[in-house]
């Protein structure tokens, strides 16, 4: 199977509310810095895949059809990809698809969500059962909120131990010059703020933005010829229904399975030993203490303790979110692109003022919903 | 096996409307467009290389794909080259004297009275309100004001930042046997019939065709208690757009005695919300209240919530 590399990243500055740009422009300023990172023209892509989250959140139907003008992509294939949170990660597995497949040789992934423009519970709790189920649908916090419940009472995954995600994403984030939010936060502030759906509360939670960011990924071929290819070593994406009978809420499923997959592809027997820095999606501060237990950088049960001993901090031996996560930033469609971006610069060492030092191998996760949707990649700075 | 309710009374299909409130950004040149209009102003865009004018003005040429052509501002006067009638108006696409696109508007006109190759003029709305009617409409006949030629203009200082947008959008989701059922049963009788899987005989709730776990099928209804064990919950306190009940309340995930799926619901009953955390706890039974008979509408409302059970 033919090898593909991320050669070149993007993304905008994210904030509440970028009132000088309509969607098609937010996502023309992360193609054209993603370009720019990887010394290309749009003439040297063969194909574009939008990203973006469900049309409710802005109201345009069909937006990678509005994109392509705005992008330079005229008569050029385009497609739009949706899945949810994880939605950055699905146009970026369909990228690498259409290059092992011999359809394209580069393609460019814009992936972006205006945010601010929509009513954003009100549009996630649609995924909902209209019948049953919607009418006391809390967006995805309710039933976030009620698990993290569970894994609290079962994992120890305790309030405290979000409020350290919190302290150090927010911390990340002031080194990230793209972050929408950057302040730094206490675990008393995190454990004091405003209760939204208890346990969670609104320190434990990402700002809402307006982002995008791009990503270009190319064959082994054309990659070569680029100075820094970042090689995805394994990339994964599993899902599982809303409703199914006897679904385990407390350990993600599909996160097993996706990481078992692309750790098998990438000849990773000891995460926590083999990465060198991880990205990951957090919705809110309890799903990253999850995933350390789901890509297996802990024991099930060991999340509290690995945060608590200061491992996942940019100077721990095993740093994650050093860019600060969706603390930083969380515009939806965009987020798990913004992971897969953050961890190739990692490892091309274009990762700026959170660069961690001698980065060669990356691990990624991204997602949605509280357990049913999760991919995860490994990118290195060595093919194999 | 569905052996439905036949009362003709009974609904086929739920009608539910989604009105969502949105603040769209219509962006720079678009914005400046839009803020062109209240002044009476055509913005177009145009792309010096490729030649090309075109209106309502874009931050990007679309044929070269370069950012930042520059603004012009065009006359008022145009040609229809098509038309059509929607719901008794003229919908028509307008080349604008000067520019090199269409411009989708409509036209004050009769559907008989339009032809191709009409000439059009802009016609202004009385009190401007930052959206594309406050050019109303282009009635048959020549301009009488705007510049007589595309003219350059500098970029201009007012924007349009935001234009308020709603939509709302009805759905009629057809019930289908299973739901069909499973809501007759619940407005009828006041229970809960879930489908029993022919294979695994785990009862799933809501009622399905197919089992998700062994995808075998499903073989018959089976009453569900309206007690169950609580799986999770959390405490809403965050106010939000489309929200159906009055926060602070309890988010709750039941599983029912005698199913194997998750219900969505609420618990209340004698205990103060501040201390549903220490009050609640997960693995509790509960047992549904039900509203009143004369208040019951045959969904899942009719439970009023669940109560703690106190052994
Ligand atoms: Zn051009
Ligand atoms: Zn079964």
């Amino acid at each position: 199977m033919s090898n593909v590399a991320v050669v070149g990243a993007g993304q905008t500055h994210h904030a509440r509310r970028r009132t000088d740009v309509s969607q098609v422009g937010l996502a023309r300023e992360a193609a054209v810095r993603a370009l720019q990172d990887a010394e290309l023209t749009m003439d040297d892509i063969d194909s574009v895949i939008v990203a973006t989250g469900p049309v409710l959140f802005a109201a345009v139907n069909q937006p990678e059809k509005w994109l392509v003008d705005a992008l330079g992509a005229r008569l050029k294939p385009v497609v739009r990809v949706t899945s949810g949170g994880g939605t950055g990660l699905a146009g970026a597995l369909a990228a690498v698809n259409q290059i092992k497949g011999g359809f394209a040789e580069r393609v460019l992934v814009v992936a972006y969500d205006k945010l601010s423009e929509g009513a954003l519970q009100y549009s996630i709790s649609t995924l909902y059962d209209p019948f049953w189920g919607r009418e006391f649908a809390v967006g995805i916090m309710g039933f976030s909120a009620a698990y993290w419940k569970a894994r609290m009472d079962l994992l120890g995954h305790t309030e405290e131990a979000a409020a350290l995600v919190s302290v150090k994403n927010h911390r990340n984030a002031l080194l990230n010059p793209y972050a929408h939010v950057r302040k730094e936060v206490t675990v008393e502030d995190v454990l004091a703020s405003r209760p939204l759906c208890w346990p969670i509360k609104l320190l434990d939670v990402p700002p809402i933005s307006d982002g995008a960011c791009a990503v270009i990924l190319a064959g082994e071929d054309a990659a070569k010829r680029s100075a820094d290819p970042a090689w995805i070593r394994g990339m994964a994406y599993y899902s599982e229904g809303e409703n199914a009978a006897d679904r385990s809420m407390i350990q993600s499923e599909p996160l097993r399975i996706a990481a078992e997959k692309v750790y098998r592809e990438a000849g990773i027997s000891n995460p926590r030993r083999q990465v060198d820095v991880v990205e990951v999606q957090e919705p809110y501060t309890c799903f990253e203490l999850s995933y350390y237990e789901g890509l297996g950088l802990c024991p099930p049960g060991g999340a509290a303790q690995l945060i608590e001993s200061g491992a996942t901090q940019i100077d721990g031996d095993i740093p994650v979110n050093p860019s600060g996560g969706c603390m930083g930033a969380n515009p939806i469609g965009a987020t798990a692109l913004i992971r897969l971006a953050e961890i190739a610069q990692q490892v091309r060492g274009r990762a700026g003022a959170y660069q961690i030092p001698d980065a060669k191998v990356g691990l990624m996760q991204a997602g949605g919903g509280w357990a049913n949707l999760r991919g995860v990649a490994v990118v290195s700075s060595t093919k194999n | 096996m569905s052996q439905l309710f036949t009362s003709p009374d009974v609904p086929q299909v739920l009608t539910t409307t989604l009105s969502i409130p949105y603040t769209l950004t219509p962006g720079g040149a678009a914005g400046q467009f839009l803020a062109g209009l209240a002044e009476r102003r055509i913005l177009g865009s145009r792309c010096e290389p490729c030649a090309r004018t075109v209106v309502p003005a874009q931050d990007v040429c679309g044929r070269c794909g370069e950012q930042t052509p520059d603004l012009v501002e065009l006359p008022h006067g145009g040609t229809v080259t098509s038309w059509t009638a929607h719901q008794g108006r003229v919908v028509a696409k307008i080349r604008l004297d000067g520019a090199d696109a269409d411009l989708l508007h409509v036209v004050a006109a009769e559907p008989g009275a339009v032809e191709v190759g009409d000439r059009v003029a802009a016609d202004w709305a009385a009190e401007p309100t930052g959206w594309i009617t406050d050019l109303a409409a282009f009635t048959p006949g020549r301009a009488r004001s705007g510049p007589a030629e595309a003219t350059p203009v500098a970029r201009a200082e007012t924007s349009v930042e935001m234009v308020p947008y709603r939509l709302d959008l009805t759905y009629h989701h057809a019930y289908g046997p299973y739901y069909g059922r499973m809501f007759d049963e619940l407005g009828s009788f006041s229970r809960l019939m879930g489908s029993r899987c022919s294979s695994c005989h785990r009862v799933l709730l809501p009622a399905r065709a197919i089992c998700d776990v062994c995808f075998a099928r499903t073989d018959q209804f089976d009453e569900v208690s309206d007690t169950g064990v609580l799986q999770a919950f959390s405490v809403i306190h965050m106010e939000f757009v489309g929200q159906t009940r009055k926060p602070p309340y309890v988010y709750a995930e039941i599983v029912l005695d005698g199913s194997s799926t998750r219900l969505i619901h609420t618990v209340a009953g004698d205990f103060d919300l501040a201390d549903a955390a220490s009050t609640l706890s997960i693995g509790m039974k509960v047992k549904a209240v039900w509203k009143p008979e004369s208040e019951r509408v045959g969904t899942l409302e009719d439970i009023a919530y669940f109560e703690p059970v106190i052994p």
